[in-house]
């Protein structure tokens, strides 16, 4: 029991990180991103690059990965998502996927199909949890995860532009209007979420151990399913999301085992994803039947399961 | 034959004639064993063709479900798989050792089960959900359904024989090039039948407005799953083509980078555009080759991955394309070719703002009306009650409209005329009342069962497929008179031909009526907004509904078209003899039309009767112009 605990918190934090990201740009610019994940990952690479290849302490590295993925997230809103303000938000989606692409391309591109190894400094410290080991950066990262999520909302309301990073993709007009400068909200955001994704990339890697293409956009795909679960447009919510959907899956795999094969946790984030998304969608139908039993004719219950 | 030349006029959807099928299907089966026995064609590169060819089978396979009927995959190469991996279970040599075309079929019905499934939550979930939902179902089977040795083969994978003729096993890459060309060709041909059939139209209108979709008496629901399922069975083929091309697949062979790839193709080619998303899947395919060709400094200054630059220049070219062109490469060409032709020829003349609505019977493909006793009335509307939130949006209210007369609804703003409008036509349902149409309780049916019972409607925001021809248009709205199966349709033989040849007589009688004959090809939201309003007015009477439901059809008139617009509401009445109810603020169009009058106030009915006596109500003033002591006649 504890240890299906211990095991999804540790998770769990990791998707959290990535969730907020997700939520943050998602409230300041309307649109749900899918390339925070390789984001993170190539700012791992780049990690890498600085540690094993040029040779910097790992703090360095560390640093400029998250530089690079802020970067990154600036750049690619300061020239493509700029654009495309009163766009649908189903082609923004696939504009972030193919950044994402464009990324992935990139890792095989520079860095190769192999795996790399990139030693993080603190190799040697752990801790054990009822058989679970724990490491330093799991902690942080539950932490980081837990501050973020219910300080960042309330830290945002106390300035006005924090105020209008909350409300930039509900309602642009009035945040202009209060003085906020809508391009600079839009920039914060994502330079941050990203910079948050390749955070999370860092501090899952030592339980890991090995980067390949590709790598942080598995947990991503769990930290995007939580933000969604989260509600979406809420931070303390995604943080709950996270953790939920962390323990979902140490509990399934210990409670349910794996029916020989490996990947049964995207089956558990799927139900649970759609399990949420349905209840909300059905909810309001349900509220109204319940409450106005005898609404219309007499069969008004049973027409309902054929529309 | 003159009725094949307006047919094949560019205002609809094109056909592919059968000469050119023929062509096509010999020239795809004869040509790459012939090529392939030459030096041109080497065995790798014919591989790579067949590999180019299934991306393009898949390319179509997403153009149904995004580009025609609007609802995103993220996960489109789950379809594949299961495809791919359901050939290999049938045809397998350690398992049942079926002949391919069982395993093809298997593929696609495996396909369009998965997608079926996938479908399910579609009903409910839209745009950016949906695309999580998917991408979740792409990492799902990647990482789980196809790693069971039963599916996937495990680690060693699936093999998948190639097919053989006797006891001639297709060996060659460039002899199964041949088989996949032929099933490219093949869906191909499948796929511009679609577009021409009652499902494609279905499905562009599911995509512009379900709303608008179920009044034309589109089942929405049951076409989104419908798209799911054909995308899912023909992306089901490709797999099997991708699969048997290899030879061996593995779970890992369709990982979600896949599924984004043809998602990148289908943006970067244009959703909707069939010559642009199969163009995209070869150029993604062979981009790597010809990188290789011109192999020189750039490429061989980094070891790894020609792959790798030809999907950074894919992905770099859909941020450009989607930042630029919205609607893709093949929309760019298009929108380029029109300004061309505005540079050469001008606007058509404009149509006249008075048609001629041309007195159509009713469509052989819709069943005869119910016959009405005397009296009863077209519609009859009982004690209907809406209530949104806090805000009760119609109060009991009840109306009922007699056969061949005009009846008007009026009120200020907000009175809740669209809304009872929208109860009437099961656009929402009422949380009390009844609805009786032609003298059945429609209380209990949904939108597009009403409109099949003879219920034709505009909307306030011109309820059109916006991106399509006025004739596609006129033909959208033709749903219900082309009661033809889904194999009649995409093969286009036997009762698909009949009913496809009646509607488009009668969308042909219909734009000569409203003297749009010009204006066949052009796109609905290129017209102004009254010129929209006369099609949608058109599109709402072309099945030749019993009664016909205006939601403010002046707005946005000029005067004059105003004033034209009473004679052709007459005419709906007089020489079409319809019944029309009619939500209208214009007053003198109002009294100079309507048998009766209803009035609307804060959701219910305040007054009804003779209209130039219920205009002139002090109850009715007061609504209209407040409180203020109310002068003899104020709103005539």
């Amino acid at each position: 029991m504890l240890q299906v605990l211990v095991l999804g918190l540790m998770n769990g934090g990791i998707y959290a990180i990535f969730a907020l990201g997700v939520v943050l740009v998602y409230r300041g610019t309307g649109v749900l991103t899918f390339a925070h994940g390789e984001i993170g990952t190539i700012a791992l690479y780049f990690a890498y690059f600085l540690v094993a290849k040029v040779g910097l302490p790992w703090s360095i590295g560390a640093l400029g990965a998250i530089a690079l993925a802020a970067l990154l997230g600036g750049a690619f809103e300061f020239l493509f998502v700029r654009r495309m303000v009163n766009a649908d938000p189903v082609s923004t989606v696939v504009l972030t996927v193919g950044f994402g692409l464009f990324l992935l391309a990139a890792e095989f591109f520079f860095f190769g199909a192999s795996p790399r190894n990139l030693e993080p400094p603190t190799k040697h410290y752990f801790f054990v949890i009822d058989n679970v080991v724990v490491r330093p950066w799991q902690v942080a990262a539950l932490v980081l995860a837990l501050v973020l999520g219910f300080g960042l909302q309330s830290a945002l309301r106390r300035s006005d532009f924090g105020l209008g990073i909350l409300a930039a993709a509900q309602d642009p007009a009035a945040v202009r209007l209060v003085g906020v400068p809508l391009s600079r909200v839009t920039l914060t955001v994502w330079s941050v979420g990203a910079g948050l994704s390749g955070l999370a990339a860092l501090l899952v890697e030592p339980s890991v151990g090995v980067i390949a293409p590709g790598y942080a956009s598995e947990l991503f795909v769990i930290g995007l399913a939580a933000a969604v679960v989260g509600g979406l447009t809420s931070l303390p919510g995604a943080f709950v999301g996270g953790v939920v959907l962390g323990i979902a899956q140490s509990a399934s795999s210990r409670y349910l085992g794996s029916f020989g094969v490996s990947g049964l946790q995207y089956i558990v984030v799927l139900t649970i994803l759609l399990v949420v998304l349905l209840g909300r969608a059905y909810a309001p139908e349900v509220r109204r039947r319940l409450a106005t039993p005898h609404a219309g004719a007499p069969s008004t219950t049973t027409a309902g399961a054929a529309a | 034959m003159s009725a094949t030349a307006t047919l094949t006029s560019p205002r609809a959807a094109r056909r592919l004639p059968v000469p050119t099928l023929l062509i096509a299907l010999v020239a795809a089966a004869v040509l790459p064993p012939l090529i392939g026995r030459t030096p041109i064609l080497s065995d790798p590169n014919a591989l790579l063709l067949c590999r180019a060819c299934a991306f393009g089978i898949a390319a179509i396979s997403l153009n149904i479900l995004m580009g025609y009927a609007g609802q995103i995959s993220l996960g489109q190469f789950a379809f594949v798989g299961i495809g791919s991996f359901a050939t290999g279970i049938v045809t397998g040599v350690n398992d049942l050792r079926y002949p391919w075309l069982a395993g093809v079929a298997f593929a696609a019905a495996a396909g369009a089960a998965l997608a079926l499934l996938v479908g399910l939550p579609a009903l409910r979930l839209r745009g950016l959900y949906l695309a999580v939902v998917t991408i979740g179902v792409a990492y799902a089977a990647w990482q789980w359904l196809f790693r069971f040795e039963r599916i996937g083969g495990g680690s060693a994978g699936k093999v998948l024989p190639r097919p053989y003729f006797g006891t001639h096993v297709i060996s060659g890459n460039a002899d199964f090039l041949a088989i996949s060309a032929v099933a490219l060709v093949l869906i191909w041909w499948l796929d511009v039948n679609l577009v021409r059939s009652r499902f494609g139209r279905a499905f562009q209108a599911v995509k512009a407005d379900e709303k608008v979709a179920a009044s034309f008496g589109v089942d929405v629901a049951r076409y989104k799953l419908l798209a799911f399922m054909l995308s899912g069975a023909v992306a089901g083929i490709g797999g099997a083509v991708y699969g048997t091309a290899f030879g061996t697949v593995t779970g890992d062979t369709f990982d979600y980078s896949q599924s984004l790839l043809l998602v990148v193709i289908v943006v970067i080619g244009g959703l909707g555009s069939r010559v642009g998303v199969v163009a995209a899947a070869f150029f993604a395919i062979l981009l790597p080759v010809w990188l290789h060709l011109v192999n020189g400094p750039f490429t061989s200054l980094f070891h790894h991955g020609i792959d790798g630059i030809a999907l950074m220049l894919n992905a770099l070219l859909l941020m450009y394309t989607i930042a630029r062109h919205p609607d893709g490469l093949a929309g760019a060409v298009s929108e380029a070719r029109e300004k061309r032709a505005r540079r050469r020829g001008g606007e058509p003349p404009l149509p006249p703002t008075r048609p001629n609505l041309p007195s159509l019977g009713r469509p052989s493909g819709m069943p005869e009306p119910r016959k009405l006793r005397p009296g009863t009335p077209v519609l009859d509307v009982r004690g209907v009650s809406v209530r949104f939130g806090g805000l009760q949006a119609v109060d009991n209210a009840s109306i009922r409209v007699d056969r061949g007369t005009i009846v008007g609804l009026m009120g200020p703003n907000g009175a809740g005329k669209t809304t009872l409008f929208n109860a009437i036509t099961g656009t929402l349902r009422p949380d009390t009342g009844h609805v009786e149409l032609l003298g059945q309780d429609v209380s209990d049916l949904p939108a597009h069962a009403r409109a099949a019972l003879g219920v034709g409607r505009t909307f306030q925001l011109i309820g059109l497929v916006k991106g399509q021809s006025v004739y596609e248009n006129l033909l959208i709205a033709q749903h219900l008179a082309t009661p033809y199966g889904l194999a009649s349709g995409l093969t286009r033989v036997g009762a698909s031909r009949w009913y496809e040849r009646e509607v488009r007589e009668r969308a042909d009688a219909t734009l000569e009526g409203l003297g749009f004959q010009r204006y066949a090809g052009t796109p609905v939201g290129r017209l102004s907004h009254g010129q929209q309003r006369i099609v949608e007015i058109g599109c709402a009477l072309v099945t030749s509904p019993e009664l016909v439901m205006l939601d403010e059809p002046s707005a946005g008139m000029s005067p004059a078209a105003a004033e034209d617009l009473a004679s052709t509401l007459r005419d709906i009445r007089d020489v079409l003899g319809r019944t029309v109810l009619l939500i209208e603020h214009n007053v003198p169009l109002v009294l100079d039309v309507t048998d009766e009058l209803y009035v609307m106030d804060a959701g219910r009915v305040i007054a009804d009767g003779e209209p130039t006596e219920v205009v002139q109500r002090p109850d009715v003033v007061t609504a209209y112009l407040g409180a203020a002591p109310a002068r003899e006649g104020a709103l005539a």
